[in-house]
């Protein structure tokens, strides 16, 4: 008990002193808010799609197959709004000739007007699109099964048909339907990037000049073992990676509406990540001699790992083999798990991987700083 | 209260620690001294357990010392380096340091306010220790290694690099923490300091012991004597015959000419009675001048005058 009370010590007094620095929110809060403000208005350009598209059809059709095909296009995620005269203000809208009916009858091909308002989502869009392939192609087939008779009659007189035809839409495997963008990414992106700098500036700085002022050798004059030192040295660095996690997530939340998709899940993944970088920065500070050094390591490190790991931008819109270099970065890990949470409705089974590599990582890294630790120069 | 036996330590080839040997009572001030290289900070880092790969062993009341880590409780160490955090304050630095020792919570606060009024920090207790000069910092690092009151305190030149008043304060703290039963072993360059403050001199070299004990019986170890210059309205010839039957091991004529002799005296108290001779003989002595032999005397001779690195 008094063992873990002397490591909680010692790591809380890092983390106090860390925080105490006076440039200390200037680097974890104000300038991390500034990129998310920037790069989050840049890909706010993206899209958010709203949660139901809407769709206007303008049906002029003076036959009957015009109110059929609308109830084709009818589904949950679209509000079919219909009318008789073309509106002033829509989103999205389908014109239904007065003819409609009678090329069909004629079996005469005709073109659909279709019109966008210019800035409405384009994944919404996407949407309602697909539905109306889904539609025409179901209108086709049932003609084709039914004949030209009265279809609604005749379905209603055989509901177990009414099923018969079914289009479904499929991607092909690898296809990005969702490309991360707007706060969601560029919050989860820059948190990730700045836990990377300030836990590996702070903690390397940390760990050297306690090293190099005997400091480390006196707190072993205390009935501290080497061993809880380390784990002292791994927590006090790990809390200040959640910490920056727990500022940016709540100033995104507040501020910016950030939608992590599950909470406890996008926090465990922060968890690892930041284990990983904590024992990455003391294996660096045990290593390093001159805080010019580490500033410049760690620098480098955090914007290459953030650049390659899809910090910066989607790893979803990068090349394949861009993505399979990315692999080297545990930032690509930590973002590939955020955004499968966030953007593809992940679940644990769907960051197992992510998050399995991560903690690999972590051990690994935690079993070589433990061996590069050095109480003195 | 601690024992050293055969405490042996090498870095490669060099023998820091050769087959150390010592021990230390309650309430006794140790002052070791030696060169550079003798091996004091590594004799300290042993005990500070902060070394390893050593052989010999280390009791402390019986116990070997580095089998319980609890031990550590009742072990103070201040280091050579000002080991603390500048960015805290004074009482934040003894209340963390403080913390690490298995001192009850409500005590730690107490303790640290009245070791900082003990090392004359009070009244700068919340300010940033940066701010300190380097003797604040030192009294400073002093009391950090107070705070727990252990039984046992070891201090690696605690009074390198600080003027004349801060070093008269940490002398008097030390002889204090002695006085109040804390066996205490302090190593430093300075000799006048543990003259002053130790009760026991160990002199060593080479890792080894070459001479201990209190200051006059270092002085007899190694043979020095006072040397006594006289002056006075007298022969040379008078002078010899006055003294001819004392000459011998305690009472050496070193010189002898008119109105002034020299003489080597192994034991001081044999000086009145080499006065009384030349009274009783009617020679008029109008100066005496004792030189009496010096811990630089001892320790030269005992370690030798070439440079050390």
């Amino acid at each position: 008990m008094r063992r873990i009370q002397r490591i909680l010590h010692v790591a809380g007094n890092d983390l106090r002193l860390m925080v105490g620095d006076k440039v200390f929110f200037f680097w974890t809060l104000a300038f991390p808010i500034l990129f998310i403000f920037l790069f989050g208005l840049l890909y706010k350009a993206g899209d958010n799609a709203p949660a139901v598209a809407e769709m206007t059809v303008v049906n002029l059709d003076q036959g009957r197959w015009g109110s059929y095909f609308i109830k084709k296009i009818e589904a949950p995620g679209i509000a079919v709004t219909v009318t008789d005269k073309e509106p002033a203000e829509y989103v999205r809208m389908i014109i239904l000739p007065a003819d409609f009916s009678a090329q069909i009858e004629a079996r005469r091909g005709q073109a659909l007007a279709f019109k966008k308002r210019s800035g409405a989502s384009t994944s919404a869009a996407a949407r309602v699109e697909t539905r109306l392939y889904q539609a025409i192609a179901r209108t086709i087939s049932e003609l084709v099964l039914y004949g030209p008779g009265d279809l609604t009659k005749f379905l209603d007189g055989h509901p177990a048909f009414r099923e018969l035809v079914v289009v479904k839409g499929e991607f092909p495997p690898k296809t990005v339907t969702v490309v991360p963008s707007g706060f969601d990414h560029v919050i989860p992106g820059t948190t990730i990037q700045f836990i990377m700098m300030m836990v590996l500036i702070y903690g390397g700085i940390g760990v050297m000049e306690d090293r190099k002022k005997g400091i480390l050798g006196r707190l072993l004059f205390s009935p501290l073992s080497t061993g809880e030192l380390f784990q002292a040295k791994l927590l006090g660095r790990w809390g200040l990676g959640l910490l920056q996690a727990l500022m940016l997530f709540t100033v995104g939340k507040i501020f910016f509406r950030l939608n992590l998709g599950s909470v406890p899940l996008a926090l465990l993944v922060i968890a690892v990540f930041s284990l990983a970088m904590a024992a990455l920065s003391v294996f660096i500070g045990s290593l390093c001699t001159k805080e010019d050094v580490i500033v410049g390591l760690s620098v480098l490190l955090a914007n290459i790992f953030a650049a390659l790991g899809g910090c910066w931008w989607p790893n979803e819109i990068v090349p394949q083999a861009v993505r399979v270099v990315a692999r080297i970065s545990p930032a690509y890990w930590a973002m590939d798990a955020l955004h499968k949470l966030t953007f593809f409705q992940g679940k644990f089974a769907d960051i197992a991987l992510p998050v399995g590599v991560l903690a690999a990582l972590a051990a690994v890294l935690t079993a070589v700083a433990g061996r590069s630790f050095r109480i003195r120069d | 209260m601690l024992e050293i036996k055969n405490l042996t330590k090498s870095y490669g080839d060099v023998v820091a620690l050769d087959r150390f040997s010592l021990d230390l009572k309650k309430g006794e001030v140790l002052g070791l001294l030696g060169p550079n290289g003798a091996g004091k900070t590594t004799l300290i880092s042993i005990l500070a357990g902060t070394l390893r790969d050593f052989t010999g062993t280390v009791t402390f009341e019986g116990r070997n010392l580095f089998s319980d880590r609890t031990l550590k409780n009742r072990i103070g160490i201040v280091p050579q380096d000002m080991a603390f955090y500048d960015d805290l304050n004074a009482m934040d630095n003894l209340l963390f340091w403080g913390g690490l020792y298995d001192v009850p919570r409500a005590d730690l606060k107490r303790r640290a306010v009245e070791i900082l009024d003990l090392v004359e920090l009070a009244g700068r207790a919340k300010e940033p220790v940066k701010n300190f000069s380097g003797g604040m910092k030192r009294r400073l690092n002093t009391a950090i290694g107070l705070l727990h009151k252990p039984d046992l305190l070891l201090l690696d030149e605690p009074t390198v690099g600080i003027d004349v008043q801060a070093k008269v304060s940490i002398l008097d703290i030390i002889r204090n923490v002695g006085a109040a039963g804390t066996a205490v072993i302090f190593t430093t360059h300075q000799l006048a300091e543990v003259e002053t403050t130790c009760s026991r001199i160990a002199i060593m070299d080479h890792g080894r012991i070459l001479a201990q004990g209190t200051f006059d019986e270092l002085i007899r170890i190694v043979g020095e004597r006072d040397i006594v210059e006289i002056a006075g309205d007298f022969a040379a010839g008078a002078f010899s015959e006055a003294l001819r039957d004392m000459a011998g091991a305690d009472v050496e004529l070193l010189s002898v000419a008119d109105n002034l002799a020299s003489l080597a005296v192994s034991d001081s108290g044999r000086i009145p009675r080499v006065m009384d001779r030349l009274f009783q003989n009617k020679l008029a002595v109008t100066d005496l001048k004792i030189q009496t032999p010096g811990l630089e005397t001892v320790f030269l001779k005992l370690t030798g005058r070439s440079l050390r690195d």
